[in-house]
């Protein structure tokens, strides 16, 4: 039976297979989301009271007033380009990167190049 | 956010000098004292091993091992304080706190991660635990030239990024995309180092022109060399050859590094 580490990784896994930001993303939003989507990239992942300290850390022409820090979480949760794991004050977030996508090239030019390659 | 800071190198178009750039910045900041790391996130062409004297048989785990799952990425941190002993340059990192995370030279492994792709979630998870497992001051990104997802990454994570150009048109052009895209990004700290700088030509002049184009400072233009050319990547230059003017201009680079608080 899976245990509760299990359940949570699959739901991450479920919630990244869904897409992702990529960084040229993160140049076009705007400059609210753009703070906060870095500096979740940095800290990989942010609960809600660390979210709260981090923006309160920041100096004061960068802060951001609670309610669109509220406000940017849900529209980056909704794009599936942050992960929300919980609710409220107990939600956990992470950034959701797109993954780099496979070569378009077909699979026996592939296919041939690895039977010259040495394992 | 995390301690360390991440340096990221870039170059708009190939054989700027990057890598071995990047390979003595790093170990500069290593003689100054800092702990520091260095990834190798040109997967599609690595190089900067060899600089640390590293060759296929020499390489434990790489980046490629980490990405597919094989290994968590301080298995792959190679300590070059302790390895490094072959060469004189390289010699004098004995003892201190610098770590290779390489790519692999592979031709299948190189092969499978453009056919597959990878998840690059978890490329970032790499640079921000090897930051955290070996409490590094400075991580330092050598990336591929041009933009790809790993190098629009390391961008969009930088502390630091260092745009390295050649005195020259294309150069200039090119460069001036990835200033834009790190001001998209709101990287804090922008610094523009020149290199293979034609010694003919006034330095003074050459700096005044770079950042009058890009709006950015220049914290280094360093001249075309032919012992450099001569080194043939085999050691670190400047800490072989500290004296030479290459090596001056790479340190006032590294102060640069050093100084951002």
């Amino acid at each position: 039976m899976p245990g509760l580490f299990d359940r949570l990784q699959k739901e991450i896994e479920n919630k990244q297979g869904e897409g992702g930001i990529t960084a040229l993303d993160l140049a076009d939003l705007p400059p609210a989301l753009r703070k906060i989507m870095r500096l979740m990239l940095r800290e990989l992942e942010l609960n809600y009271p660390q979210l709260k300290e981090a923006i309160a850390s920041l100096p004061d022409a960068e802060r951001l007033p609670m309610n669109e820090v509220d406000e940017a979480l849900d529209v980056l949760t909704r794009q599936a380009w942050l992960i929300r794991i919980g609710a409220g004050e107990k939600a956990i977030y992470k950034v959701n990167l797109r993954r780099k996508a496979g070569s378009t090239v077909a699979s026996g030019i592939w296919n041939t190049l690895d039977s010259k390659l040495k394992k | 956010m995390s301690k360390g800071k991440i340096v990221s190198i870039h170059s708009f178009r190939g054989g700027t000098g990057k890598s071995n750039t990047t390979a003595n910045l790093a170990a500069q900041a290593a003689l100054a004292g800092k702990r520091v790391g260095i990834v190798d996130t040109d997967i599609q062409s690595p190089g900067i091993h060899v600089l640390f004297g590293l060759d296929e048989n020499k390489m434990g785990k790489t980046l490629n091992d980490f990405l597919h799952g094989k290994c968590a990425i301080r298995e792959v941190a190679l300590n070059i304080g302790e390895h490094a002993f072959d060469a004189e340059g390289r010699s004098k990192l004995k003892g201190k706190d610098i770590w290779l995370l390489p790519s692999s030279i592979r031709g299948r492994e190189i092969s499978q991660i453009i056919r597959e792709g990878y998840d690059v979630n978890r490329l970032n998870e790499g640079f921000q635990t090897i930051i955290k497992d070996l409490n590094l001051d400075y991580l330092f990104i050598d990336t591929h030239p041009g933009l790809n997802e790993e190098t629009l990454l390391s961008i969009a994570i930088s502390d630091i990024l260092i745009i390295i150009l050649r005195p020259d048109s294309q150069d200039f052009q090119g460069t001036a995309v990835t200033v834009d895209i790190a001001r998209s990004l709101d990287i804090p700290n922008l610094i523009l180092m020149a290199n293979k700088a034609v010694p003919k030509y006034d330095f003074a002049d050459i700096k005044k022109q770079i950042e009058e184009t890009y709006h950015a400072p220049v914290a280094g233009v360093l001249p075309l060399s032919f012992d450099l050319a001569d080194n043939a990547s085999k050691d670190l230059f400047s800490l072989r050859f500290p004296d030479h003017e290459w090596s001056k201009a790479l340190r006032g680079v590294a102060n640069a590094i050093l100084a951002v608080k």
